[in-house]
């Protein structure tokens, strides 16, 4: 390019984003996405504001939202690990995706495939990223502020396991879960509540179920016994509920291979497979690379840090409820954290085996850090590229598969595994509208909007009293979707099908299909293969592979912009 | 002290701005906070001290430097928006900071410059303002049905929008004569609304002949040169 060439292309950026065939680095990250495809037409953009072509007639249509759309996000460079990495813009109706593709007015230009009403709400998408809502499928509800941090971080589902200061990894009465429903309510987030798989016999299981509950949760500090096991997954069978497993870390009635032999080929959610969360010790990450067994891990250990196994001493200790000065206590946490475990499980992420991340908010884990947490161990696997035009762009290799197997794991992929994505997920059409918005320059790390059921719930927030939105201090924090009653209508809770009855405004959706899913068909996932951890806990293969990895000394998307 | 929220929020500022300004003093490299709480801290106090806006806005600019901040921070400081107390009254201060830093988190590189594909049936027209003041015309307005204080052969533009960049425009300044390129309106080439010259398919028959009527009528033609 010669610098005239320049100088227009960086003012076409700063006026339209990027365009197919450009290059976005994500955050200060090592990742780089090429994009792969741009709906718009050049020469006929659509843009709101003054003197743009977002007017009537123009690039708008003289026509009710009927006929159009309520709210439109134009022109944003859509992250998605069902569409790929492409400029768009996204037509939304009564709460869900309507149309993606070219935005305009049919009567004037070409190709139009999501209608702009006169009346249209346009939210300006040009330099943003579009991915869907995160999914966290892992949540200790252990305090209320739990879902704002969540909301703020770009999470806009979450499974969660109580609802008060109290160590519930589920709850069964029906009476506090039709309490639960209404207190959920004043969020704009989608809920679902595990039950607790305790049982011995199905009388908690049957209670949980007409309370609502979306699936169990078996905890080994409740009991992972045989027995709970099989009635769990024989109860979820017949309900067609999600079942997640925190196994016996103590290996006290059975190890790991006994476990799994208990499991008999039926789907189950391992939770922090990697173990430091829990779990068979030393050797619980065999259970990932299984078809039955939907592996994820949970946040601290992902993108391997130098202070990661100290860290998680100090965390199982105050977690679960141990005691420092008890020296059988801190042995039992320190057999709990292993380096080699560790360095594996960001290895296996990265090579499409285990295909979910979440939080274990505050159980050992941060619910306003699964984004960054996630896109941070993916960097860690890239390359530095040569982007000053000596290497052609063609002959550059992006992370485009990366980054999309990397969104997986946070949205369409624990969608899948709870049986939520027939509501959430991807950015597909007939789904509900959860989208996060993210400036270029702090993607996975802080979001600009979080939009719920189409309408801006979350997001920043500036000084109330200044002339413009943006005038510092910028807050992320409630939008007007999260006001009134309206932050109860944004949101569903996620139930199941015998459900006896609800309270409350909240829109019950059952789960489905959890019981046939299968590791094997994970959205940019399912690679199958035997892991073998050593008694010793150090040494971790895959298929014979010894999987190593340095801790990292810095994490990306971190200090950046953490204060 | 009756504070208002606006006022509350000036309050942290002060507080993430305390802690950077004892971050800096250890020698630590400022991140993003740190670096917009210094800049926003400066611009509050120039102006609590009776400075001008154009003295505030230089105190924002020179409040950090390249050397003080984390790579890739620089680069993200543009556009800093702060609300300070002038003597005259509350004002917005938006400082631009300059960086020399390459790194650039979120940057954009196009290798190979986009080229906007040449439209068929394109015409020039040559257009003189009559008015006494300016008149702008943006990309995708029917120019057919434009200000009729301009004066151009107006039946030739009929169907017609600028060829410039979208979400361009066209500046027209009061007794001049400006020479535009034109390009065919795409789509369904239905016309709805704008002074209701058309108000309808474009290439229905006699529509033309209609829509040069109306503007004959209305004194659209009146001026035409």
């Amino acid at each position: 390019m010669n610098k005239q060439e320049l100088i227009e292309s960086q003012q076409d950026i700063a006026v339209h984003g990027a365009r197919k065939g450009d290059f976005v680095r994500l955050g200060d990250t090592a990742l780089v996405v090429r994009v792969e495809a741009d709906d718009r037409e050049i020469g006929n953009e659509v843009q709101i504001g003054f003197g743009k072509n977002l007017r009537d007639g123009i690039g708008m249509r003289s026509v009710s939202s009927n006929d159009s759309c309520d709210v439109v996000v134009t022109n944003v460079l859509i992250i998605d690990a069902v569409l790929g990495i492409r400029v768009s813009s996204i037509g939304i109706r009564n709460g869900r995706i309507a149309a993606i593709g070219r935005a305009g007015n049919p009567d004037t230009m070409d190709g139009i495939d999501v209608v702009v009403g006169s009346g249209s709400i346009v939210i300006p998408g040009e330099g943003l990223i579009a991915t869907a809502g995160g999914i966290d499928t892992h949540v200790h509800a252990m305090s209320p502020r739990v879902c704002d941090a969540a909301l703020s971080s770009g999470v806009t589902t979450i499974i969660t396991q109580e609802f008060g200061p109290f160590w519930g990894v589920g709850v069964n009465s029906k009476w506090a879960l039709d309490h639960a429903r209404n207190m959920y309510g004043a969020w704009p987030l989608n809920v679902g509540i595990l039950g607790r798989a305790a049982g011995s016999s199905t009388a908690p299981l049957q209670e949980a179920l007409a309370g609502g509950v979306c699936g169990f949760k078996i905890h080994e500090d409740t009991g992972a016994h045989p027995r709970t096991i099989d009635t769990t997954l024989k109860f979820a069978d017949e309900h067609d509920v999600a079942v997640a497993l925190h196994t016996d870390g103590l290996n006290e009635m059975l190890s790991v291979a006994e476990t799994i032999k208990v499991i008999a080929g039926r789907a189950v959610h391992a939770f922090h497979v990697e173990g430091c969360g829990g779990g068979h010790s030393p050797d619980v990450l065999q259970l990932a690379g299984r078809d039955n067994i939907l592996a994820s891990s949970t946040n601290p250990t992902l993108a391997y840090g130098v202070n990661a196994a100290d860290e998680h001493v100090a965390m199982i200790i105050s977690a679960h409820g141990m005691n420092p000065e008890l020296p059988s206590d801190v042995q039992m946490a320190r057999n709990r954290v292993r380096n080699a475990t560790m360095a594996a499980e960001n290895r296996l992420h990265d090579m499409g085996v285990i295909p979910v991340t979440s939080s274990d908010a505050l159980g050992m884990g941060r619910v306003d850090d699964t984004w960054r947490k996630t896109f941070a161990m993916a960097s860690m696997f890239a390359d530095e590229k040569i982007l000053d035009g000596s290497v052609a762009a063609s002959d550059v290799v992006t992370d485009n598969e990366r980054v999309l197997r990397h969104v997986a794991k946070i949205t369409i992929n624990p969608a899948l595994v709870h049986g939520l994505s027939h509501e959430i997920g991807s950015i597909q059409i007939g789904l509900l509208a959860d989208l996060v918005l993210w400036p270029y320059s702090s993607f996975a790390s802080k979001p600009n909007m979080i939009i719920k059921n189409g309408l801006p719930a979350w997001g920043v927030v500036g000084d109330p009293g200044a002339t413009v939105t943006n005038a510092q201090p910028l807050l992320i924090g409630p939008q007007f979707g999260a006001f009134g009653v309206t932050a109860e209508d944004l949101a569903v809770q996620f139930t199941n099908n015998s459900a006896t009855d609800s309270t409350g405004r909240r829109r019950n959706v059952a789960v489905r299909n959890t019981r046939t899913i299968r590791s094997s068909q994970m959205i940019r996932h399912g690679i199958l293969g035997e892991i073998q951890v050593d008694p010793t806990g150090h040494v971790v293969t895959f298929e014979g592979q010894h999987l190593t990895q340095e801790p990292q000394n810095a994490a990306t998307l971190t200090r950046t912009f953490l204060l | 002290m009756e504070l208002t929220p606006s006022e509350q929020d000036r309050l942290l500022i002060f507080n993430v701005a305390q802690l950077a300004q004892a971050r800096r003093a250890r020698g630590v490299k400022l991140n993003k906070p740190e670096a917009v709480s210094l800049i926003s801290h400066a611009v509050i106090e120039a102006a609590r001290d009776g400075n001008t806006h154009a003295q505030a806005l230089q105190a924002g600019l020179t409040a950090i430097s390249d050397n003080e901040l984390l790579p890739g921070i620089g680069s993200m400081l543009r556009g800093i928006a702060v609300e300070a107390v002038f003597d005259d009254g509350r004002r917005l201060v938006v400082v631009d900071y300059e960086t020399s830093d390459p790194q650039v988190p979120g940057q954009v590189t196009r290798l190979e410059p986009i080229s906007q594909p040449a439209k068929s049936g394109a015409v020039m027209i040559s257009v003189h303002n009559n008015s006494m003041i300016q008149i702008s015309v943006t990309t995708h307005m029917h120019f057919f049905e434009v200000n009729p204080h301009l004066s151009f052969d107006r039946p030739a533009t009929y169907g017609m929008h600028l060829d410039i960049k979208a979400g361009g425009h066209v500046d027209f300044p009061s007794g001049e004569t400006v020479t535009v390129q034109l390009v065919p309106i795409t789509g369904d080439r239905v016309l709805i609304g704008f002074a209701g010259l058309v108000d309808g398919p474009l290439d229905e028959p006699g529509m033309k002949e209609r829509a040069i009527e109306r503007a004959r009528t209305l004194g659209y033609l009146s001026e035409q040169s």
